[in-house]
C-alpha cells in the first residue's frame, strides 16, 4: 500500500494529465475483456509493463510486486478450473483440453486486466485521481469521504506503528495471551484517539470557514494531444496484434 | 480605527464533567502587535484561544471584535472566522487533503473567491512560509516541521487581520523555530495583529511586544512584555520562571535602573555587544551585584 503510494507520488508520469492514465487503463481493460485473450492478455502485460517501467520510470520490482499477489491467487486457482466435476452417473473428475483452454484463458484475461489496474496505481496520485470521479458523476460526499479516509489512513497507521512498538517496548508482546491483551488495548485506544481527532479536525476545518463542502483546487494539467494520441496507437497496435496473432495460432 | 482589535471580558467556561477552565477571563488584543499568552501547562491557553475566533461560546462574558460584541450566528461566525485565523497545535488535525496546495486552497476557496486569485493566494503564502517547493508533495511524506508551515499557510491564505497560534513552536528544531519566527516577523511588519499561547518565557521575553499571563483561568496581568515578565514573583506564582537573558542582564547591570536608561537587551547579539561596549570603556558603568536580582 505504502510502497504503490510512494511510487504513485514520485513517478516520472504523475504531472501528467490523469485522463492520460485512465485513458490507458481504461482501454487496456476493455481490450482484455473483449479481445482473445490467449494473445491479448500477454500483450497488455507487456504493454502495461512497459507504460509503468519504461514511461513512468517505476521500477521494475515494484510493477511485478503489484503483480505478485493476484498472480498467485490465478495460478493457484487455474488448476481447478481446468476440471470439471460430473455428478450425473456417480462422481466423475476429468479434466479435458476445452477445460485446459478454459483456464488458461481466463488467467491471461485477468492478469491483462490487472496489469492496467498495477499500472494505474503505481503511475497516478490519488490526488489527481479522485477528483475525476467527480466529473464521472460520483457524488461529491463519497469522493470527499474517499479523499478523507487515504489522508487518515497514514494518520492512523503511524499512530498504530507508535502505539504498537511502545507495547512492546514495555513487554507487551512477550507472550501468546500478552499480545491479544496488547492488541486489544491498542484497538480500543485507536477507536478512541479517532474519534478525539476527529472532533479536533471539525475544530481546524470551521476555523477556516469549512460549512459543509470541502472544497479545494484540482492541479492544473494540460491534456496533451501527442501522448493521447499515442495511448490510442498503443491500444489500437494490441488490439490488432492480438487479432492477428489470434489468427495465426488458430 | 480601533487600536484593540479583539478583546475578552469576563469570559466564564467550563469542560462538561465541571472542570473550571476559564473563571472570567479579561484580555486585551492590540492592533498590529504580538501578544504572548503565557502560562504553564492547563491553564487554560487553548481553551482560551478556542473562544478568540468563536469555536467555543463562553458560558458568561463576552468577545469584542474591533469593538463590538461577536455574535454566534452563522453569518456572523463567517465574518468572525475571515478576521481571526487559527492555526491548532498539532499540524495533523489540521491538514486534510491530499496535497500541500489542497490543503492551502481549502480556506480561500470558502471564502468564495474566484480560482485564480485562490491560487495566487495559495502561492503567495507558500512563498511566505518558504515551502513553494512543497506545493505538490503528499501531505502525509512531510516532516513535522513542514506540516506545522502547511498549516500556518493555510490560515494565513485568507489573510486574516489576527492570526492565532497555539504553541507554534513546539516541536520544532532551533532552525525551524527561527524560520517560523522570520515568516512571523514578516507578517507582522505587513500588519497582521499576532497571537500566540506558550509556555515558553524565553520566547515570549525575545520576540513578544505584549504578554498576557494565564493562570487558573484568569489573565493575571497584561502590557508590554518586558514589564510584565520583570515581575519574578508574578512569574512563579503562574509555574513561569524569569526569563534567561533577562536575569542575566540585570544580574550584569543592564537591566535598566535609573542610572542605565537603555532597556535591557530583548537578544543573545544585544547583550554580547553590550558587554563587549561595557568592557571597551570599563568605567562607563560597575555591574552590580548578582544577588542584586533573585530570579
Amino acid at each position: 500500500m505504502l510502497a504503490i503510494d510512494r511510487h504513485a507520488w514520485t513517478n516520472r508520469w504523475r504531472r501528467h494529465h490523469p485522463g492520460e492514465h485512465l485513458l490507458l487503463a481504461g482501454g487496456g481493460l476493455v481490450l482484455a475483456l473483449t479481445l482473445p485473450p490467449l494473445t491479448a492478455g500477454p500483450l497488455l502485460c507487456l504493454l502495461m509493463a512497459g507504460a509503468t517501467v519504461v514511461g513512468a520510470a517505476v521500477p521494475m520490482r515494484a510493477f511485478l510486486g503489484v503483480m505478485a499477489l493476484p498472480t498467485g491467487f490465478m495460478l493457484t486457482s487455474a488448476p481447478f478450473l481446468a476440471l470439471s466435476l460430473d455428478l450425473r452417473d456417480g462422481l466423475h473428475l476429468s479434466c479435458s483440453p476445452a477445460g485446459a483452454t478454459l483456464a488458461l484463458e481466463v488467467t491471461l484475461r485477468s492478469l491483462g486486466a490487472l496489469s492496467c489496474l498495477a499500472f494505474l496505481a503505481l503511475t497516478t496520485p490519488v490526488a489527481e485521481l479522485v477528483p475525476w470521479l467527480r466529473r464521472l458523476g460520483v457524488p461529491a460526499a463519497v469522493v470527499e469521504i474517499a479523499l478523507l479516509i487515504y489522508r487518515l489512513i497514514f494518520i492512523f497507521a503511524e499512530r498504530a506503528l507508535a502505539g504498537q512498538q511502545a507495547q512492546a517496548a514495555r513487554q507487551g508482546y512477550s507472550t501468546r495471551p500478552r499480545s491479544l491483551k496488547s492488541l486489544g488495548l491498542l484497538i480500543a485506544t485507536l477507536f478512541q484517539r479517532a474519534l478525539e481527532r476527529a472532533r479536533r479536525l471539525e475544530v481546524g476545518l470551521a476555523a477556516r470557514g469549512y460549512v459543509g463542502e470541502l472544497r479545494v483546487l484540482t492541479p492544473e494539467r494540460p491534456l496533451s494531444r501527442r501522448r493521447l494520441a499515442g495511448i490510442g496507437g498503443l491500444l489500437l497496435a494490441v488490439a490488432l496484434g492480438s487479432v492477428l496473432l489470434d489468427r495465426g495460432l488458430a | 480605527m480601533n487600536p484593540v482589535i479583539l478583546s475578552a471580558r469576563g469570559l466564564e467556561y467550563s469542560y462538561p464533567g465541571g472542570i473550571v477552565a476559564l473563571s472570567g477571563l479579561d484580555l486585551e488584543v492590540s492592533r498590529g502587535r504580538k501578544l504572548a499568552l503565557l502560562g504553564a501547562n492547563g491553564c487554560g491557553k487553548t481553551t482560551l484561544l478556542l473562544h478568540l475566533n468563536g469555536t467555543l461560546k463562553p458560558s458568561r462574558g463576552q468577545v469584542l471584535l474591533d469593538g463590538a460584541g461577536a455574535g454566534y450566528g452563522r453569518q456572523a461566525l463567517n465574518v468572525w472566522r475571515n478576521t481571526v485565523g487559527l492555526v491548532l497545535q498539532e499540524p495533523d488535525d489540521q491538514l486534510f487533503s491530499a496535497t500541500v496546495e489542497q490543503d492551502v486552497s481549502f480556506g480561500p476557496l470558502n471564502q468564495g473567491l474566484p480560482e485564480a486569485v485562490v491560487r495566487a493566494r495559495v502561492a503567495e503564502s507558500l512563498e511566505t512560509l518558504r515551502i513553494a517547493a512543497l506545493a505538490e508533495r503528499p501531505t502525509h511524506s512531510l516532516s513535522f516541521g513542514q506540516k506545522k508551515r502547511v498549516a500556518i499557510a493555510g490560515v494565513l491564505a485568507m489573510r486574516p487581520e489576527v492570526l492565532i497560534l497555539d504553541e507554534p513552536t513546539a516541536g520544532l528544531d532551533p532552525q525551524g523555530v527561527a524560520h517560523l519566527l522570520s515568516a512571523l516577523e514578516q507578517l507582522c511588519l505587513a500588519g497582521t495583529t499576532l497571537v500566540f499561547s506558550t509556555h515558553d518565557v524565553d520566547l515570549a521575553y525575545g520576540w513578544a511586544d505584549d504578554v498576557a499571563i494565564l493562570g487558573q483561568g484568569l489573565v493575571v496581568c497584561q502590557g508590554e512584555a518586558l514589564a510584565t515578565l520583570a515581575d519574578a514573583e508574578r512569574l512563579r506564582a503562574a509555574h513561569l520562571r524569569t526569563p534567561t537573558l533577562l536575569a542575566l542582564a540585570v544580574a550584569l547591570g543592564f537591566g535598566g535602573g535609573p542610572e542605565d536608561p537603555q532597556p535591557p537587551p530583548r537578544t543573545p547579539a544585544a547583550l554580547i555587544a553590550r558587554l563587549q561596549s561595557a568592557k571597551a570603556a570599563p568605567t562607563a558603568r560597575c555591574p552590580r551585584s548578582p544577588h542584586a536580582f533573585k530570579a
